[in-house]
Parts: C-alpha cells; sequence; structure tokens
C-alpha cells in the first residue's frame, strides 16, 4: 500500500473509533513525554537544586528495598525523585522509585553514581527506552484492534499513523535535550 | 440473598483467573498507571509475553509475585 495516498474513509473512520479507543494510553502517554521533557529542559536547575540540597539541611530519609538509605533531595515526579548518600568514595546520587502498589510500596534504586548530572542523564535516557516499549506496544494493539474490528481491511495507514504520533512525541523529547546541549535554543 | 447462577458463577471466576493480563489490567491490577507497568517490564521486575500481534501481556504469576499474594 502507498502511504503517501490519501486514506479511505473507512480508514479515517477506523482512524477516529481507534483514537477514541486508545485515549487513555494516548494521553498518559503525551503526559509522561511532557514530564521527561520538562526534566530534560530544566536537567542544569535539577542539578543545581540538587547539589543545594545536599548543602542544606538534611533532607527526609528513604530506605530502599536493598536496605539502603537515602536522603531526599527533590522530586523529579509523583513516584521517583533525586537523592543522595555520603559513601568513602564521596557523595553518591541517585534516582529512587518509590511505587505505591497495592500490596505495598517498591522503593528502588533506578540510577546512580557520583555525578548527578550523569545519572539524571541515564535516567533520561532509559526513560526514554520505556517510552518507545510504551509506542510498540501501543502499536501492536492498535493493530489486534483494527484486525479484529475491520476483518480483511487494510489498516495499515492507521497503524502507522499511530507509530508516527508516539514517536514525534519521544523525537520532539530527544530534539529538546540534543539543541540544550549544544546552546541552541529552538 | 441473592445467588449467582453457577454458569455465571463459573464464567466470573474464568474471568478473574486468566492466564495472562494487558497493560491497561496490569495497572488497574497494580494500583498504579502505565507508564509505571512499562517501567517495571523494562527493568524486569516484571516479566511480559507477547500474543501474535506483538502485544505485550503480564502473566497472572507475574503479578501475583509482585503483589505478593503467590
Amino acid at each position: 500500500m502507498n502511504y503517501y495516498e490519501r486514506p479511505t474513509p473507512l480508514q479515517e473512520q477506523a482512524n477516529i473509533e481507534a483514537i477514541q479507543h486508545f485515549v487513555e494510553h494516548l494521553n498518559q502517554f503525551k503526559a509522561n513525554c511532557d514530564a521527561l521533557r520538562s526534566i530534560e529542559c530544566n536537567l542544569s536547575t535539577t542539578v543545581n537544586d540538587a547539589l543545594k540540597s545536599v548543602l542544606l539541611s538534611p533532607g527526609r530519609v528513604i530506605q530502599t528495598d536493598d536496605g539502603t538509605q537515602w536522603q531526599h533531595d527533590l522530586d523529579l515526579s509523583s513516584v521517583t525523585s533525586v537523592c543522595h548518600r555520603r559513601t568513602a568514595a564521596g557523595l553518591e546520587f541517585a534516582v529512587v522509585e518509590c511505587l505505591p502498589l497495592k500490596s505495598g510500596e517498591i522503593k528502588e534504586v533506578l540510577n546512580n553514581g557520583h555525578s548527578v548530572r550523569d545519572v539524571l542523564r541515564a535516567f533520561t535516557h532509559d526513560q526514554r527506552q520505556v517510552l518507545n516499549l510504551w509506542k510498540e506496544d501501543v502499536k501492536a494493539q492498535v493493530r489486534e484492534h483494527l484486525e479484529e474490528k475491520y476483518p480483511h481491511q487494510d489498516m495499515g495507514i492507521v497503524v502507522e499513523s499511530f507509530e508516527i504520533k508516539m514517536a514525534r512525541a519521544i523525537s520532539e523529547t530527544r530534539a529538546v535535550t540534543q539543541s540544550q546541549s549544544r546552546g541552541i535554543r529552538i | 440473598m441473592e445467588t449467582i447462577p453457577k454458569t455465571e458463577e463459573s464464567q466470573a471466576t474464568k474471568a478473574t483467573e486468566r492466564l495472562a493480563y494487558s497493560i491497561q489490567e496490569a495497572a488497574d491490577m497494580l494500583g498504579v498507571n502505565y507508564f509505571s507497568v512499562y517501567r517495571l517490564i523494562q527493568r524486569n521486575k516484571l516479566k511480559v509475553c507477547r500474543a501474535l500481534r506483538g502485544k505485550l501481556l503480564v502473566p497472572r504469576t507475574e503479578l501475583l509475585k509482585l503483589l505478593g499474594t503467590e
């Protein structure tokens, strides 16, 4: 199929219906892309705030599931925060996730290291990988949904439009980071 | 007291005892948002399998393990 062709009325109808069906996925996906973009745009400020927090009075203590104790510096989201601890090798920073499951809270170190900037970069890199995993899963779900709803119809263009929409949201996040690292404002 | 007819009861049991769940269902069962579920998958805290079209499915046993009920 030539994807440069205009979609047929049935494909347009399927697209509208699929957007409605996957609206929760799309909304949450966009919100998380925006949140990641915000962390990347404010990386230098976040680094400074974390370092300032180390010098100020100690924050609350978070004990992760591996038994390590961390001082809370600042929140990145409702479930992730930047923390630090003093070790023999110097200060160690971490992004800690406190995930409230119905059965209890999981407290885990997602990324750690001696440079808070590197830790945050590793964190945002990992989050982008998660967004890609999410994108691929939604693509598969959309394909399955359309095959059930419109059997024997070519809905490739609709699946592709979902993929492009989500890939664009991820790449916009990456574009901001790259331009910032070169000091270019877009 | 109302009782559930046997056929409905067995259907309800089947529905709650499926072998695997979608990401949305897993998120509901764990009480977290979708992104948190994908993060757990990415970190291998939640093992998944793929359906024919590549859709991710979370095995019931994995959910129970994480919920500490197994």
